[in-house]
């Protein structure tokens, strides 16, 4: 619906009206003047088009409505009744009032007859209806009077009570402050309390996972466990201050302490039924709970020693009949084969169960490193180990100790049986030596007081005696035996080379176990009792056998073959360094035996020459008589003396001796042969200054000297024999002596008898 | 503090490994074995190498692929004297490095002895790898790189080249071993179960909880091979989850 000023087109109502009031007033202006018409214009001028009006005739029309109802019949349309609107004079609805209208305006009429009449009697029935209320307004005015002032009393009565009352609450108000504030400090201490409680408790779930069976270890137990810990560490530095122990203090510390130990318990039963159920299998791998447990129970060295006195039992039994299966089963499969299969390779036998034994011990000691949780430093099993001695390496040495003692017995009874069937001396030796070589090993692995270090070394000690008495008995067999008195050979026989043999076996062996960190005297000590007990009762023999037959044989030459013998043990000796003290003994053995050889050469050799007659009548020459005219010195005699000796120059046995020519060493005849000339031409000088000397009361002394050769002259008898001119025969012997200790003569004529 | 010990990744803070297998390493003295196995298990040059008396041991895991391998190496002595006594060693062993010197002519001639000890001494199911050590003396050269790949293919082992000097190809003969025994394995050649097949198993119960828990490993491997970056060593044909584990 548009609104009045939304639609300008269609002008409003009372802008209508409003152009037809100035049209009227155009009017009127023309006839102001006459009251009448300004009267009749005003009254017609009369608009009663307003709300009052509007108002006060609504007012009459309800006034004289026709009342509607069933018992009455109205018969007006509806445009009637809007023509009614207009027409007000519509009769009052009074109820004695003939409804019907039979004539239309009828009512009307009697209407405007009636009204005056009508409002009068409408005023006067309301003015008494007014009365009639303000009496019943004023009657209850009087009532609520006597209510109001009794109200009054009632208040002042309340205040009074209110008063009293406020008096009294404040007692009470002050009371219940009081009370609110102990409540907040009892609320204060509660909230202190439980925390407290939080802290130097166990919730009931933390006490399940320390005490119960069903609750497994893990991070939960481990969690309760640091727990209990750090309360009985806090209750403890709290009790240590100034108020002393309290009862809370000490309560907490015992109900701790119980839990805590249960916890212990609990991981100790933990550990043993792990332990327990390790695998049978060697190659073990550790759970990070284990790890964990161990560390905790380090703090309890009493159960950590019942769990690991568990572990330990099961490793033992584990590691031995690991053993025992590597031993007589093999793998499953027959793969590795046995050890045992190879028991009748001595070497390898033993060497396989060693080897088994190391390569238990290095996973041992990797699980028992992982069972303790330390870090594998890199080192390696086997290398000399300088860590310091934490309280894990003495449980790790003590377990390993254990684990492995176990094996001792089989190893034990096994490499013992395997020693004492040995035959060869060479093989025990050889086996000792791996012994040796493996007690040096575990030494390092284990430590030395480990069972099995003292095992190997007591097995080490037996097969070593075992060798020792197989060539102890052999040299004893050997030094028993007689030379064959047949034989005419002057080379050593095949008792001494074959005894040799074994001798330069041994040592081989010998000089590859040694390791290169030993020094000389270690080394000397490692071999020396090998030496005394082959080489000695050998030379010994050889000595004396020697000399009993060249007495049943006189051609046959002791001497040589003594020397012979000896060279050759000598040149067996001197290809190992670690012999230089034997071969020094031997020496001087040899230089002995040699220089009674040189002996008797230098003799033969001057009889040889026909020197000797008259160097005899010069050294016991002694007295007033001059040597010329000792017999053997005469100088016919000398004549004769010389001329020999001239002749022996021109001969062979001047370059080279047959007898000695049956020495092996070369060198050796070499040198006894020339100290044998040495001395001859030393003689030669000595006569010559006999026969010069004019005590002697020789005739024509430098005659009879240069009628032969070398004609008086020494230095020529040295140039034949192709040597340096020695001063002295007594001074160059001692030197000789001297020298030939450690000369390199002997060793190296040694040398020289080893390459044959 | 012990309690962080115990936390979620335990697991991987510890050593624990999926198998574990014996090795021997093997050549003639002065080759470079010790040298190389210190390489392997310092990750630095071993100065002033001295002979190996006897063997020694040492050990480190490895990661191949998912698995965890757990390497005993034994480092025998080259020198003579030793024979009767390194050849204890090789008894169950699951592989074998097998170690020439490329500037001596020698050490490579006798590789047939050794590896004919090997064969006999050790697991049927040996796994050799031959090693010509000492690189980078190029200039040194007496064996040809081709002669004795040509000598391993021969021998039906596998070969490379390393320098324990310069680290080059040092960790790859033991990851390459590793791989062969293990693919014997899945392919059923090889029991692990079987004692003195040189391999056996890592602890059970952790086997368990790894298989169910491949993730963790997978990012482990992941960073393995990062780092293997220097390792010329593919792992391509080895298949995880197979019935091996
Ligand atoms: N240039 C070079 N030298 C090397 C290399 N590896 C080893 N060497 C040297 O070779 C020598 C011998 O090395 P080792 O590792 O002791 O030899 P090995 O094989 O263990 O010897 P044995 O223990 O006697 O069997 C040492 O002097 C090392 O310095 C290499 O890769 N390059
Ligand atoms: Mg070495």
């Amino acid at each position: 619906m548009a609104s009045a000023t939304s639609s300008p087109r269609r002008p409003s109502a009372s802008a209508q009206s409003e152009s037809s009031q100035s049209d009227r007033r155009t009017v009127s202006a023309t006839q102001s003047r006459n009251p009448v018409s300004q009267r009749l214009s005003k009254v017609l001028g009369t608009n009663f088009d307003n709300e009052d009006t509007r108002q006060a005739l609504r007012t009459l029309s309800d006034l004289y409505a026709i009342p509607r109802g069933k018992e009455v019949h109205i018969v007006v349309d509806d445009g009637d009744d809007e023509l009614g609107q207009e027409s007000f004079e519509t009769p009052l609805p009074a109820p004695t009032i003939v409804l019907v209208e039979s004539v239309p305006g009828e009512s009307a009429a009697r209407a405007r007859k009636n009204l005056r009449r009508d409002m009068e009697t409408q005023l006067a029935e309301g003015s008494r209806k007014f009365l009639q209320a303000l009496g019943e307004v004023d009657a209850k005015l009087c009532e609520l009077q006597i209510n109001v002032a009794a109200m009054r009393s009632s208040c002042d009565e309340a205040e009074t009570q209110l008063a009293l009352t406020n008096e009294s609450s404040k007692l009470l108000l002050e009371r219940a402050g009081s009370l609110r504030d102990e409540r907040q400090e009892v609320e204060d201490k509660k909230s202190i309390i439980s925390l407290f409680l939080a802290r130097f408790t166990l919730s009931e779930a933390e006490i399940d996972a320390l005490t119960s069976r069903e609750v497994p270890i893990g991070q939960r137990f481990f969690q309760a466990m640091d727990k209990t810990e750090r309360i009985r560490e806090d209750c403890r530095v709290l009790m240590a201050g100034e108020d002393g122990s309290t009862r809370a203090g000490l309560e907490i510390m015992a109900s701790t302490s119980s839990h805590l130990e249960q916890g212990y318990e609990k991981i100790l039963r933990y550990c043993s039924t792990e332990f327990r159920n390790l695998g049978r299998d060697s190659q073990l791998e550790v759970s990070p709970g284990i790890k964990e447990a161990i560390l905790r129970l380090r703090k309890r060295p009493e159960l950590l020693t019942e769990a690991l006195t568990i572990l330990s039992e099961t490793r033992q039994a584990t590691l031995l009949s690991s053993f025992i299966a590597a031993l007589t089963r093999g793998g499953p499969s027959g793969y590795p084969r046995p050890i045992e299969l190879h028991a009748h390779d001595p070497l390898r036998y033993v060497g396989d169960m060693l080897a088994w034994v190391h390569q238990a011990i290095a996973a041992e000691r990797e699980f028992l490193e992982s069972i303790f949780s330390l870090k594998s430093d890199g080192r390696m099993v086997g290398s000399v180990r300088n860590a310091p001695q934490s309280e894990e390496e003495d449980w790790m040495r003590e377990l390993m100790d254990l684990a492995v003692g176990k094996l001792c017995v089989p190893l034990k009874l096994r490499v013992q049986q395997t020693v004492r069937s040995q035959e060869s001396s060479i093989v025990s030796y050889k086996i000792a030596n791996l012994l040796q070589f493996y007690l040096m090993t575990m030494r390092r692995t284990i430590g030395e007081q480990a069972l099995l270090s003292s095992t190997l070394k007591e097995i080490t000690d037996i097969a070593y005696r075992v060798f020792y008495d197989s060539i102890e008995t052999q040299s004893l067999a050997l030094a028993r035996s007689r030379f064959d008195h047949d034989d005419p050979s002057l080379t050593p026989p095949h008792v001494i080379l074959d005894h040799a043999q074994i001798l330069r076996e041994v040592m081989q062996v010998y000089q590859s176990s040694l390791l290169g960190d030993e020094d000389e005297d270690e080394i000397n000590a490692g071999i020396n009792q090998v030496l005394d007990i082959m080489i000695d009762p050998v030379v010994q023999m050889c000595i004396t056998n020697s000399e009993e037959k060249a007495k049943l044989r006189p051609r046959w030459d002791g001497q040589v073959f003594i020397l012979n013998c000896l060279c050759y043990l000598q040149g067996v000796l001197a290809a190992f360094d670690f012999t230089t003290q034997k071969q020094k003994d031997l020496q001087t053995i040899l230089n002995k035996r040699a220089k009674v050889l040189t002996d008797e050469h230098r003799d033969s050799i001057l009889r040889d020459a026909g020197l000797w007659e008259i160097t005899e009548a010069i050294v016991h020459h002694a007295g007033e008589e001059p040597l010329s005219r000792i017999p053997a010195a005469q100088p016919a005699d000398l004549q004769r003396s010389l001329k020999n000796f001239s002749a022996w120059l021109s001969g062979l046995e001047v370059v080279q001796s047959p007898r000695l020519s049956q020495l092996i060493i070369q060198k050796m005849h070499t040198r006894i042969h020339q100290d044998a000339l040495a001395r001859l031409a030393q003689t030669y000088r000595r006569i010559c200054e006999e026969v010069k000397n004019p005590a002697n009361r020789y005739e024509a002394a430098a005659t009879l000297l240069g009628s032969e050769r070398p004609f008086g002259q020494v230095h020529l008898l040295w140039q034949i024999f192709g040597l340096e001119e020695r001063e002295r025969e007594e001074e160059s012997e001692s030197e000789d002596d001297e020298s030939d200790g450690d000369d390199s003569d002997g060793s190296g004529s040694g040398k020289e008898g080893s390459e044959e | 503090m012990p309690s962080n010990y115990y936390d979620s990744d335990a697991t991987e803070l510890v050593e624990t490994y999926d198998f574990l297998m014996k090795y021997i390493v093997i050549g003639e003295a002065g080759t470079g074995k010790s040298c190389l196995l210190h390489h392997f298990t310092h990750n630095s040059f071993k100065d002033h190498s001295q002979h190996t008396i006897g063997v020694e041991f040492s050990s480190r895991t490895v990661r191949l692929g998912e698995k965890r391998i757990k390497l005993q190496l034994w480092d025998t002595a080259g020198q003579e004297r030793f024979r009767s006594v390194t050849r204890s060693y090789y008894r169950g062993a699951a592989g074998a490095i097998l170690v020439y010197d490329i500037t001596n002519r020698e050490s490579f001639i006798n590789l047939s002895r050794w590896l004919a000890d090997a064969r006999t001494l050790a697991s049927p199911n040996l796994v050799v790898v031959l090693v010509g050590n000492k690189s980078d003396r190029e200039d040194d050269r007496e064996v040809e790189w081709a002669e004795a790949s040509r000598w391993a293919a021969e021998n039906d082992v596998h070969f490379l080249e390393a320098s324990s000097l310069t680290g080059e190809n040092v960790e790859a003969p033991f990851l390459m071993a590793a791989r062969a025994i293990l693919l014997a394995i899945e392919s059923g050649t090889l029991d692990p179960e079987k004692a003195g097949s040189g391999v056996s198993y890592g602890d059970r119960a952790l086997r368990r909880v790894n298989s169910s828990s491949r993730l963790s490993f997978g990012s482990l491997s992941g960073s393995a091979r990062r780092k293997g970056g220097a390792v010329k060593l593919k792992v391509k044909n080895w298949i995880p989850g197979s019935k091996c584990c």
